[in-house]
């Protein structure tokens, strides 16, 4: 019988951590391993009811099972959010492109997230920590709304064991009482003063809800980051995954076969890609 | 190239479609309709002048079908074998369109692909043009040049046999042994009968200002910011039947439920860009929530997209959609509008 990719693979849920109100993430542990690299994306379904993509959050070398941290925004996600250990789930991929970890070695990777945004970016950050010294310098800057939207919060001090080797700072839109740390957009911790880089030699990748992304992308070019030098996860309604379904196209490009994460030139002439 | 006596057509027919399921052309006022038969029957069947109301996608890329279960994938795999006769050539040239995102663009789409091998497709030439035919504007003509196993072209001198693929040279082989060597004169009715329903359909597009070599695709793409686009989609009820109408519209949606057993199912069945959450995303973005930029974005698909990725347009003139549109949309006046407006 030839493949059908279709055909989700079952996957059982072995954990869940809460991260927040409304987002959590999911451990799964597929049938058989599901190889994905940092930035590639999976098909998530709940049998019978629906089926939703998500890009996996935990380290790509890590093959017989992944995490994937999941906001509860809709239908899928509804019904996953109830799901406990022991409950399966549907997969199918890894699909679409990874992260070009090639093109950012012995450069600095500037990575900016926006909310549930880290999650694809934990990915990256994990595979850049595995040849950490391959990069000229690896900064995060990472904003939520509120301190409790804040994701991986039990991790973000020491950023998995591996503090030393990145030059982090975080930020919230609202600050409550506990927070002691900085208040205001992302944006502003990408401001001279808060923020050091050599944006002419290096990249910069970018995860959030589409308004940071774009006030993000805007900043960069001030920053002096060229256009090809910014990642930008563009993620469409990718239905099928594989390119033939049609919802998800990006002018010449459909965001699951060419993207999700695409650089800005690929797609700033293209009209309302922030919407 | 072989010579079939017109009184002859249906035994040829019923022998070529014999062990196979057969799709033919009924008549019905000045339409035809795509109808599933047991065999071909001379009585009810015809080869039809110009194409059907259903666009021949349909059976190889069904409105809905079981996918992404192996009882499914079976159930693909052990369907009979197929042949449609009298496909015209709008509607064979469309499956360029199918075979490129379901066959080529990898992974392969399994269903198509046996759906693809399992049809024989019978082609033939149109004889007349509905008023709605546009194909010389979209660079096509109203017979097929390739993409089908045998053309028939149904002329005063006779039926000009034609096998236009391997297989369709073998069924011919094995089916009609005895045919002759189409004559002179038979290939000169033939082209003298190309020439005329190709003159008639070239002065009905002219008539609705589309000349054949007329550069849609920069009609369409440097008229994205322009009105027209609202002024048409005034009219728009968002129904999709431009969509479900179309010969080469292949975009589906992937939907679970359940089957009668309780048991999940996915189907995978036929969308439309027109709706308003077709590009919508779980969280609410949605780049296409003007009706405008949705029927938009369909004329870009159709004259950009696909002569980027693909060299060709994705719209080979049947005037379907055109008939189809609730609104009374009709995508000759829309092109006509970008030419001008570009």
């Amino acid at each position: 019988m030839q493949p059908d990719p279709y055909a989700p693979m079952p996957a059982a849920i072995v954990d869940v951590f809460a991260e927040t109100p409304n987002i959590k993430t999911f451990r799964l542990r597929p049938e058989a391993p599901v190889p994905f690299r940092a930035g590639q994306f999976v098909e998530l379904s709940v049998p019978g009811l629906g089926e939703a993509p998500f890009t996996p959050s935990s380290a790509p070398s890590v093959a017989d099972t992944m995490e994937i941290t999941i906001m509860r925004v809709g239908l899928v996600t509804e019904r996953l959010h109830a799901l406990k250990p022991g409950a399966v789930v549907g997969v199918r991929g890894p699909l679409g492109k990874p992260y070009p970890l090639e093109a950012m070695r012995g450069r600095e990777v500037l990575v900016v997230g926006g909310g549930v945004g880290l999650a694809p970016l934990r990915a990256l950050l994990f595979a850049l920590f595995e040849d950490v010294t391959a990069y000229r310098k690896i900064i995060l800057r990472y904003g939520a709304r509120t301190p409790s939207d804040l994701v991986y919060r039990g991790a973000l001090d020491d950023l998995w064991g591996m503090a030393d080797a990145v030059d982090a700072m975080l930020t919230v839109d609202r600050r409550d009482d506990g927070w002691t740390g900085h208040e205001g957009v992302v944006t502003t911790i990408l401001e001279p003063g808060r923020l050091t880089c050599d944006a002419r030699n290096g990249v910069a990748v970018v995860c959030g809800p589409p308004i940071m992304m774009k006030f993000t992308t805007v900043k960069l070019l001030d920053l002096g980051y060229a256009p090809d030098r910014i990642y930008l996860s563009m993620e469409k309604n990718m239905s099928c995954g594989i390119g033939k379904c049609g919802h998800c196209r990006l002018g010449a490009y459909y965001a699951c076969q060419d993207g999700p994460v695409f650089t800005f030139d690929k797609v700033q002439g293209l009209s309302r890609i922030w919407d | 190239m072989l010579k079939l006596d017109k009184g002859r057509l249906g035994d040829f027919l019923q022998t070529l479609c014999r062990g196979r399921a057969v799709y033919a052309l009924e008549q019905d006022g000045d339409q035809y309709h795509l109808v599933r038969a047991e065999a071909w029957d001379p009585e009810r069947h015809v080869l039809g002048a110009y194409r059907p109301v259903e666009p021949l996608k349909s059976l190889v890329f069904p409105p809905r079908e079981r996918v992404g279960a192996p009882a499914a994938l079976a159930e693909a795999e052990g369907a009979a074998e197929s042949i449609v006769v009298g496909a015209k050539n709008c509607d064979v040239s469309a499956l360029r369109i199918h075979d490129f995102v379901l066959r080529e663009t990898a992974p392969a789409d399994p269903y198509y692909a046996l759906a693809r091998e399992k049809t024989l497709i019978v082609s033939c030439d149109c004889t007349d043009a509905r008023e709605v035919c546009f194909c010389p504007a979209v660079g096509e003509q109203p017979y097929v040049k390739e993409g089908s196993d045998i053309n028939l072209a149904a002329t005063p001198e006779g039926i000009l046999v034609e096998a236009l693929s391997r297989r369709g040279a073998d069924l011919l082989r094995r089916a009609a042994p005895g045919l002759p060597p189409a004559d002179e004169a038979l290939a000169a009715a033939r082209d003298a009968q190309r020439a005329r329903v190709g003159e008639l359909v070239r002065e009905r597009a002219a008539s609705r200002g589309l000349k054949r070599d007329a550069d849609l695709r920069k009609a369409v793409r440097g008229t994205e910011e322009h009105g027209l686009w609202d002024e048409f989609a005034e009219d728009c009820v968002e129904c999709g039947a431009c969509n479900l109408a179309c010969c080469t519209c292949h975009c589906f949606l992937l939907a679970d439920g359940r089957d009668a057993d309780g048991r999940p199912a996915r189907l995978r069945q036929w969308d439309s860009c027109l709706y308003l959450n077709f590009a919508r995303v779980a969280g609410g973005a949605n780049p296409r929530r003007r009706r405008a930029a949705r029927l938009y974005n369909r004329f870009d698909k159709k004259f950009n997209f696909f002569p980027e990725v693909l060299g060709r347009y994705a719209c080979d003139g049947c005037g379907r959609c055109a008939e189809a549109c609730t609104g009374r949309i009709d995508i000759r006046d829309v092109l006509k509008r970008a030419l001008d407006a570009a």
